[in-house]
């Protein structure tokens, strides 16, 4: 049998044990046959809420590419023994890595990788030290969106490396990276800092069971979310709230849904004259719409991040989110929470009006579908940057991406050609891991999808200036939105000038 | 060095042979960190370049100019007053009920003293949970008791925010208070407290005119301890409002976090710690002259 055909016969396999449609021993039975020992079918994966590793356990079955681990061992020969670090914020692609795939990786290459998982505030401090002191600590940069243009002369350009032919792998396409991801995470000055590791992306998630008890449908425009969220709250409320956000202050949840909000009513964070513009029309336009829309919300959005807002939907506390689509396996499994089937995802609503790139400044792309993900890249002060370029290749390969997806991380592939990957296609049932809001994804990237400025002031202005004005205008501590957005553009013109 | 210069310096009077690996640990440890900080505080980290470029005084001016300092230090000036404040006054009332030896009154002091082992941080992960707009505790008994209404969100809103936090703090550290005081009435002589009983003293004239002029030492010593960690308050800010709202809970330790590992200013948190240090040491020796605390 072809290893492609064996590995879409295990996935169909698989789908029907999760669905219950055969029985585990019937699973082993035939899995056997296709040549997997007992240790491949391991069932023993332990998964904690948003962490972003699926419990659809059978799918552990799956294994890496033997062709894709024969390149890693016949390449890696000169680097075993070496140790590679890489410090990464608890994401899809991270989770599933150090938890069950990087064991073939180091059997395969002799080389051991160390990854370490925190929150995301303390990787840009120990991505930070590492760069200021040259130490080389890290091997591989986890690159948020936000840091990009900060740290883009630390890495080695993907495209340079990949003219070592004698280190890169066979068919890696850098060009199957969706072309929109890499303008919007991986570009800065020309340079392609790393390649796109993971896309987490504002989707529309909503509880169908409740729309349709309501009569509602999905909402297509920023209109409809409105009156579909304070219809669920008058029917619902305040048991069931019509949305949920993430709005804690200071936090950059915050300036996400803000940037959604603005995007979607014809508003720019930036001018072609690189100043500040959220005061303008549309940015109070924006501001009025989303202080309204926070009346359909939990009282407890104020002090959420995309954390609490997930649980909100997760619990039944509220019963939409526009929000990352990554959290959609986990609200579709069973065995975390009661919901599981009852979510349904579309495209986010169309904006009032919508800014085009070249009415912006710093790259700012405007979409109501804000995206945000991160790339992966080599340390130019790592001591072994071949071995750590080798595990690069194998982690961002279609191979391995799929092998994440499909086994249940829930965030959006980078590479086009993973998304009709059959294993990912297997997964696309209502269930643990699924990968059925995985088409809405991919729409969303191409046509709906919004991109926050690269500047080196980014990091600054998106996770302290705006969201913490943004927090003290939703706590009272502005006499108005115009006062909170004039003050957001003075302070935004002190950090531009340094 | 020869064997016998070595025996030498070993038989010899001089202090410093046995004093040297002290100062040493103190320079490497205390010395060198104080005095590259007050370096960093005229220098700034330029991420561009990774190098530190020399601005002068540039940090202490904008720190003159920066309001949100001035908001932080006045938030850490009211967060220290007041939890100071009540932890001694509850401290104090703790420590007079269990010197009474009542039947489980020592299970209870044990008890009380758990709550010092839990740390900060994670006290204060278990009072954003009991804050919970959802399904707090805390919420649910002030919302029962008409305190506060349902739809405000005690850590998210500008006017309870700081509340909820003092609130962590006091739970964890009022019985620090009890167990100092409390240390401190058991060491108080008998005799004075009889004679005034047989002059017909009341318990509460008792208090005033003998066990608070007898307690001020431990009560100046239990200030300066508390006073010193309260300015430094971080942990709970942190886990339960990251400063929020808008900038309600800044307080200068937090700040000067972010200023150092968030936005890579290295010179302008140096700057800050360095205030809060002058701050705090001002402070200490004022009070130690005030109060006459004799070491």
């Amino acid at each position: 049998m072809r290893d492609h055909d064996r590995k879409l016969y295990l996935a169909s396999l698989t789908d029907k044990l999760v669905k219950g449609q055969i029985g585990r021993r019937d699973f082993l039975r035939t899995a056997a046959k296709l040549g997997l020992g007992a240790g491949a079918l391991g069932m023993g994966v332990q998964r904690a809420p948003f962490n972003f590793v699926s419990s659809a356990r059978a799918q552990e079955a799956l294994q890496p590419s033997p062709e894709t681990l024969k390149w890693v061992a016949d390449v890696s020969k000169p680097f075993a023994g070496t140790t590679l670090k890489l410090a990464t914020e608890s994401t899809p692609p991270s989770n599933a890595l150090n938890s069950q795939l990087k064991k073939y990786f180091e059997e395969a290459s002799g080389i051991k990788v160390e990854i370490e998982v925190l929150p995301l505030e303390q990787v840009l401090q120990k991505l930070t030290l590492d760069v200021a002191s040259s130490l080389g600590t890290y091997d591989l940069y986890y690159i948020d969106q936000s840091w990009a243009a900060s740290f883009n002369q630390d890495v080695f350009d993907p495209r340079e490396q990949l003219q070592n032919a004698a280190l890169a792998m066979p068919n890696y396409n850098i060009d199957d990276f969706l072309p929109a991801l890499v303008d919007g995470i991986a570009m800065y000055d020309g340079r392609m800092v790393g390649v796109p590791y993971d896309i987490p992306i504002f989707i529309m998630i909503y509880r169908k069971d409740i729309y349709d008890e309501l009569g509602l449908k999905a909402p297509t425009t920023m209109a409809e979310l409105a009156s579909n969220s304070k219809a669920i709250m008058e029917a619902k409320g305040p048991a069931m709230a019509g949305i949920a956000g993430q709005m804690k202050s200071g936090h950059y949840s915050l300036e996400c849904e803000w940037t959604s909000m603005l995007w979607g009513h014809g508003g720019s964070i930036f001018n072609p004259d690189k100043k500040f513009v959220g005061n303008d029309e549309q940015g109070l336009e924006a501001m009025a719409y989303w202080t309204e829309l926070k009346k359909s919300m939990p009282a407890g959005v104020d002090g959420w991040t995309w954390d609490g807002q997930g649980q909100a939907v997760a619990q039944g506390v509220a019963a939409s989110m526009l929000s990352w689509g990554e959290f959609f396996p986990y609200f579709d499994d069973p065995t975390q929470t009661k919901i599981s089937g009852l979510c349904e995802v579309a495209v986010p609503p169309a904006a009032t009006s919508l800014r085009t790139k070249d009415q912006t400044a710093f790259g700012e792309t405007p979409g109501v579908g804000h995206q945000g993900g991160s790339t992966l890249a080599v340390s130019k002060y790592s001591k072994s940057p071949d071995a750590a370029w080798i595990f690069m290749q194998w982690a961002t390969s279609a191979d391995t991406q799929a092998l994440i997806t499909a086994l249940g991380g829930g965030t959006g592939p980078t590479r086009t050609s993973v998304y009709d990957d059959p294993r990912v296609k297997a997964n696309a049932r209502v269930g643990a891991g699924t990968t059925r809001h995985l088409p809405i994804v991919r729409e969303t990237i191409a046509n709906h999808m919004g991109s926050e400025p690269d500047l080196p002031e980014w990091a600054q202005l998106s996770s302290d200036t705006i969201p913490v004005a943004l927090g003290k205008y939703f706590s009272g501590g502005y006499a108005s939105a115009k006062e909170a957005m004039d003050d957001i553009a003075t302070q935004v013109d002190d950090v531009l000038k340094g | 060095m020869s064997v016998a210069q070595v025996k030498r310096i070993a038989i010899s009077d001089s202090p410093w042979p046995w004093l040297l690996p002290l100062v040493a640990l103190l320079v490497v440890f205390t010395i060198y960190p104080l005095v590259y900080n007050v370096w960093l505080s005229f220098h700034e980290f330029a991420p561009r370049t990774r190098a530190l470029k020399f601005v002068g005084v540039a940090n202490w001016v904008q720190l003159w100019n920066d309001a949100r300092f001035w908001g932080a230090l006045s938030v850490t000036f009211v967060y220290f007053f007041v939890a100071l404040v009540i932890e001694i006054a509850l401290g104090m009332a703790i420590a007079l009920l269990l010197d009474a030896e009542l039947p489980g009154f020592g299970a209870l002091r044990a008890i009380l003293s758990m709550t010092l082992v839990i740390p900060p941080a994670i006290a204060g992960m278990m009072f954003l949970l009991l804050q919970d707009p959802q399904f707090g505790v805390v919420t649910y008994v002030l919302n029962s008791l008409g305190i506060l209404d349902k739809s405000t969100p005690i850590l998210a809103t500008s006017s309870t925010a700081l509340a909820g936090v003092l609130l962590a703090e006091i739970w964890q550290w009022t019985p620090f208070m009890v167990l100092i005081f409390l240390a401190g009435l058991r060491s108080l002589p008998t005799e004075p407290f009889e004679a005034a009983m047989i002059d017909g003293a009341s318990s509460f004239q008792m208090f005033r005119r003998l066990t608070l002029p007898m307690m001020s030492r431990v009560i100046a010593v239990a200030v300066l301890i508390r006073g010193i960690d309260l300015f430094r308050v971080f942990d709970y800010v942190f886990t339960m409002t990251s400063g929020g709202p808008g900038t309600t809970t800044y307080t200068l330790s937090y700040y000067a976090w972010q200023q150092t590992f968030s936005f890579l200013k290295w010179g302008y948190g140096a700057t800050l710690s360095l205030t809060s240090l002058v701050i705090i040491m001002v402070l200490a020796n004022l009070f130690l002259r005030v109060a006459k605390v004799r070491w």
